[in-house]
């Protein structure tokens, strides 16, 4: 079970990664990883650096993607970027603006695409 | 969309209107906040909504909502605001239309969508009233509270599936009209006075009590009926007057002391405290200030058996509200006054062993503790107490029944006849005067008025004061009592037995 949840959510990144590169995006940074988390997209746009967290679901079956994102998660998502910035100093005297964004994805069962949200500026709100 | 919905938030025994502005942005993170000063059981709507609405087949909205409950310095209390919200939202959605005129909601959501009974609804639809609302949709169980009230239309709500047919015209909802009421009493008190053998001074002392709401005090040895007495006398209690009863059911019906399905309170409180009773939950207050047992007992008893036991801090607490029949409670959120016209039951042994003074048991307690368990029954307490009486041992001969020599007692029955007799008099008396329902409510600009005391009674009465060094409050509560016992002979006038009498009561024997 676990195996076909991390295989579902290889795929999802790479819808994410296509949605991005679409919208004029630049991918610095795929799945990286530390012992504080995982950042599933690195991202640049318009000297701006994008964390995005990508969430994806088939079907409606276990409740909308955006119900996986909550305080907690958040504050997951922003010790890892912060991680990030501090092992990547080049990036960080590079951008001094970042935000926590997040893609949203449903697939139907059979693995269309049923829609996908993109938020921008999660911590805006926290 | 942006939807504005009337509610109203409780504050004492006043509400304070409250805007629910309901926002659904479709753009931005979906998520559903409260803001506007929720304490806990308001924020908790958000599941309360959510998941009611979803049961009720309204798909949630994938949106970001923000309720904002207006003005937003207030704290806002309770599960009320669950209606509006879920209401708000619905608007929001397009999938209600809301009348055009003016139109609150108040209640509770229960998971499956139904309403539950929420307290409070009384002193909602008194509130609206006022403020010239036209239409107020409440739970099913509480609407018969609100239908009390003249000139607004109660909506009974069952569910949010009702609610939602009515606004759209499917099946529409008729207001609810007030409740017949049965004014029999209901329910048979523990005790009836024919059970207790002897006692008659006692009997008399509580029927004076029952007819003036006079204040009583009862000192005997353990096992002598004081208790018992206290009990029975919620037999004869006449039943609230209709202005009564509004004034009782606002204390009942913020409280949620009121059971569902039910409107007015018609049975005259009688409310038992027991002696670890903090002074709070007597007085009342909290950080939202919340009425206490003495304004449960507005109108009515409050019995305080043991009385020496309770903490001195308390029973010094009642000295203000046994004087004004009000209470004012002052915390950071504001000051409010509670009605607190309450009729006190005091009983209590003599010493700490309980037979001091007994014929025939000895007393083992020294001096100083009796000064100490004495000390707890304070002069400006014990001055504000208009009849003191004394509860003797039984003898056992009157307790053994003999057939020959058994004096037939008079039942409750009887006495509560003659106290009705002596309330209607007073009802009469002070039909002019608000606020004043009994002899014992009269504040002493009412005595000259009202009470006809002739000349000879007026002597005795001075004779009284000079002698037993009575204060200025006792004198004129003893004319009080006077006028109660004049009620109850069904005389004019006070005379001078019926002074006589009253003074019997009064002046405490020490020891």
């Amino acid at each position: 079970m676990k195996q076909y949840n991390h295989k579902k959510g290889k795929s999802g990144e790479e819808i994410a990664e296509s949605f991005l590169i679409k919208n004029g995006f630049q991918i610095l940074e795929k799945n990286w990883k530390n012992r504080f988390g995982e950042m599933d997209l690195i991202a640049t746009k318009n000297n701006r650096l994008h964390f995005v967290e990508v969430k994806l679901k088939v079907g409606d079956m276990f409740g909308a993607p955006e119900e996986m994102i909550n305080k907690r998660k958040l504050i997951q998502v922003m010790r890892t970027a912060e991680s990030y910035l501090i092992s990547n100093k080049k990036v960080q005297t590079q951008f001094h603006n970042t935000q926590i964004d997040a893609v949203c994805i449903v697939l139907t069962s059979t693995g269309e695409v049923e829609r996908l949200d993109y938020y921008e500026n999660l911590t805006a709100d926290l | 969309m942006l939807t504005k919905i009337l509610s109203a938030s409780h504050f004492g025994l006043e509400i304070t209107p409250v805007d629910v502005e309901v926002n659904i942005f479709k753009k931005g993170f979906p998520g559903f906040n409260i803001i506007g000063l929720p304490n806990k059981a308001v924020e908790e709507a958000r599941e309360r909504v959510k998941t009611a609405l979803d049961n009720s087949g309204v798909e949630f909205p994938q949106a970001k909502i923000v309720v904002n409950l207006a003005p937003a310095d207030i704290p806002k209390e309770g599960a009320g605001f669950d209606l509006p919200i879920a209401m708000g939202i619905l608007a929001s959605l397009e999938g209600v239309k809301l009348p055009d005129e003016k139109t609150m909601f108040f209640g509770e959501l229960s998971l499956d969508g139904s309403l539950r009974h929420t307290k409070g609804v009384f002193l909602l639809a008194v509130g609206a009233k006022k403020l010239k609302v036209k239409h107020l949709f409440v739970p099913k169980e509480s609407a018969y509270e609100g239908s009390v009230v003249e000139g607004i239309n109660v909506y009974p709500v069952g569910s949010v599936n009702e609610i939602i047919d009515h606004l759209n015209g499917v099946s529409v909802l008729t207001p609810i009209s007030p409740k017949k009421i049965k004014k029999e009493k209901d329910l048979t008190p523990e005790f009836d006075f024919s059970e207790i053998i002897g006692q008659g001074q006692a009997k008399r002392a509580m029927e004076i009590a029952a007819a003036g709401g006079h204040n009583i005090f009862m000192q005997g040895p353990p096992g002598s009926g004081k208790t018992m007495l206290s009990r029975a006398l919620a037999g004869i209690l006449p039943p609230l007057t209709p202005e009564e009863s509004l004034e009782v059911t606002k204390v009942y019906s913020v409280t949620g002391n009121i059971p569902p399905g039910e409107s007015l309170i018609w049975q005259r409180p009688f409310r038992v405290a027991h002696h670890t009773t903090s002074r709070i939950g007597l007085i009342g207050g909290g950080s939202n200030p919340h009425p206490g047992e003495i304004s449960l007992a507005h109108r009515g008893v409050l019995f305080l058996d043991e009385f020496p036991e309770f903490s001195r801090s308390t029973l010094e607490a009642l000295r203000q509200p046994l004087e004004d029949g009000k209470v004012s409670i002052t915390r950071a959120a504001g000051s409010v006054t509670f009605p607190a016209e309450f009729m006190l039951v005091a009983a209590a042994n003599p010493c700490p062993c309980g037979y001091l003074g007994d014929p025939k048991r000895e007393c083992k307690c020294s001096p100083r503790m009796i000064v100490k368990y004495n000390s707890k029954l304070s002069g400006p307490l014990m001055d504000r107490i208009d009849i003191h009486i004394n509860v003797p041992t039984v003898e056992i001969e009157k307790l053994i029944p003999q057939s020959s020599k058994r004096k037939e007692e008079e039942s409750s029955a009887k006495i509560l006849n003659r106290v009705l007799k002596a309330r209607e008099i007073q009802n009469k008396r002070f039909k002019n005067i608000e606020g004043v329902f009994t002899n014992a409510d009269m504040k002493n600009k009412h005595i000259k008025d009202y009470c006809d005391i002739k000349p000879d009674a007026l002597a005795l009465l001075k004779q009284a004061v000079n002698n037993y060094n009575l204060s200025a409050r006792t004198y004129f509560r003893l004319i009080k009592i006077s006028q109660t016992i004049a009620d109850l002979a069904d005389e004019k006038s006070v005379e001078q037995n019926h002074v006589a009498e009253a003074l019997q009561y009064r002046i405490r024997v020490e020891g």
